[in-house]
């Protein structure tokens, strides 16, 4: 099995919701976003285009950040699934450099302390963050937890136009490789050789 | 209306974006273990004690403090040690630790004895990956176009040479070290050698200018935009042409005070040539650009 998705950019609305709903989902600290919808414009008035481009983790097959990792804490699962151990982690960013696509963060000390709000954390903040650590590298995980449990990905349940599509790659009969098959689904910075597993189709 | 592709810092816009993480310390580290194992292999060609000790004092400390206080879990650190099959992180880590066990032992070992021999062998090759891996990690990730090239490792190979040269100059006119080789040789070796680091710069920043559109991008930020000043004036003037001029008229004629002064200006330009090409470092756009 080699788990991906499928980005369909003619129907993402640029609304958010998959953002939120990840964040809603992971319960990640004030600046961590695994995804989140880029805007681009191209032409000029009154001749304008405007294209939005959702981005997350592309859990590559040939992963830079898992080539560069000096400890290990980065691997890839058989299912393609790249996930970061924060137990071993040492917050050296060779990663977050390496990542051609820049969806890594680092979660710098004192970011679990005040929350969204201030002084104290909210019941949700208290419930969400022991399972973060400060001084490590976060990232998208494809919402591991739910994947395993048969369910797809947070913003993947949330989008409301159906953008994002999850499934197997390695079947030629899932939804994804028929999209991608379809309708020439391609990947970005396809020259870098990462061999994402997230596509993108127009 | 975007005509082409901007310059994004946190806003959700697609286009060039900078690499922030790798700044200050990493540009530190990286500086401390090129003039560290420079020194220590000029040490070990001129038959320098105290001047491989300064090199190895100068990585222990210098590289290895400016590491630990980067990394965001530093009592960790041990586990970088982990994977140097895949890892430049961890290959430099390794070859630091058998450069400092080594390079010790050498040290205290009888001169011309086989135990000196061996480890200065053995220390000698680890400071030569020391002071080039810098230029692997950066060159061996294609996420920043201005480092993905083989020349990164050729100037930290030759920026090392020059900081091992010019501060091996310092230690002798300040009567820290004797050596077995004459003053002008070392003096000759450091025009050469500042010559050299000019002209690899000047290739290295042309390649760019003939480079994706990320790395063009890189190029115009350190050549014409926010970063501009510090590289012609730093970098590129105190760094490279002072120096250069300083030792070609003046260099160990002038004393002491003279070659303190190249000595600094060197330093000086090394350190921010190598931070400035970490701080200009730009992403490509995750789509590439969007046309009509």
């Amino acid at each position: 099995m080699h788990l991906g998705m499928v980005i369909d950019l003619k129907r993402c609305v640029g609304c958010q919701a998959c953002t939120i709903a990840c964040k809603a989902e992971n319960g990640t600290p004030p600046e961590v976003l695994f995804t989140k919808v880029l805007e681009q414009v191209a032409g000029e008035y009154p001749i304008v285009k405007k294209k939005f481009i959702p981005i997350l983790c592309n859990h590559c097959d040939d992963a830079p950040c898992v080539r560069v990792c000096p400890t290990g804490a980065t691997t890839k699962r058989e299912d393609g699934i790249v996930l970061v151990d924060h137990k071993k982690c040492i917050g050296c960013r060779a990663c977050y450099v390496a990542c051609p696509y820049k969806n890594r963060i680092f979660l710098k000390r004192g970011s679990l302390k005040n929350g969204y709000f201030g002084k104290e954390l909210t019941p949700f903040e208290k419930v969400k963050y022991p399972k973060w650590q400060e001084g490590v590298v976060l990232k998208c995980t494809f919402c591991v937890e739910r994947v395993d449990q048969g369910l797809d990905p947070s913003c993947v349940q949330t989008c409301p136009a159906d953008a994002r599509i999850f499934g197997d790659l390695s079947n030629p009969e899932s939804k994804v490789s028929r999209l991608i098959r379809q309708r020439g689904g391609f990947q970005p910075l396809s020259e870098d050789n990462t061999e994402p597993s997230v596509y993108y189709i127009e | 209306m975007a005509k082409t592709t901007p310059l994004v810092g946190k806003e959700f816009v697609s286009g060039f974006r900078l690499q922030t993480e790798w700044a200050t310390l990493i540009a530190a580290a990286f500086f401390f273990g090129k003039i560290g194992s420079g020194l220590f292999l000029m040490s070990l060609f001129i038959n320098s004690w105290v001047g491989a000790l300064v090199g190895l004092l100068i990585v222990l400390i210098g590289k290895g403090g400016a590491h630990l206080l980067y990394l965001g879990r530093p009592e960790r650190f041990w586990r970088g040690l982990t994977k140097p099959g895949t890892s430049w992180v961890a290959r430099g880590f390794w070859a630091m630790m058998i450069m400092m066990v080594s390079g010790t032992i050498y040290l205290f070992s009888p001169i011309g004895s086989t135990a000196s021999s061996v480890f200065a062998v053995i220390a000698g090759i680890s400071a030569f990956v020391v002071a080039i891996y810098d230029g692997f990690l950066m060159n061996s990730s294609p996420s920043i176009p201005l480092w993905n090239t083989a020349m990164m490792p050729v100037l930290c190979l030759f920026y090392s040479l020059l900081g091992g040269t010019t501060l091996t100059l310092f230690l002798i006119e300040f009567g820290f070290a004797e050596v077995a080789v004459e003053t002008i040789f070392l003096s000759n070796m450091e025009i050469v050698l500042l010559l050299t680091n000019l002209i690899i710069m000047i290739l290295y920043l042309l390649s760019m200018a003939n480079a994706t559109a990320a790395a063009k991008e890189s190029l115009r930020l350190l050549v014409r935009g926010t970063f501009a000043l510090p590289f012609y004036v730093l970098a590129l003037g105190i760094g490279l042409v002072f120096t250069l001029l300083m030792s070609y008229f003046v260099g160990t004629h002038g004393g002491a005070g003279v070659v303190g002064l190249i000595t600094a200006a060197d330093l000086v330009g090394h350190y921010f040539l190598f931070y400035l090409l970490l701080r200009v470092g730009v992403y490509k756009p995750v789509l590439g650009q969007l046309t009509m």
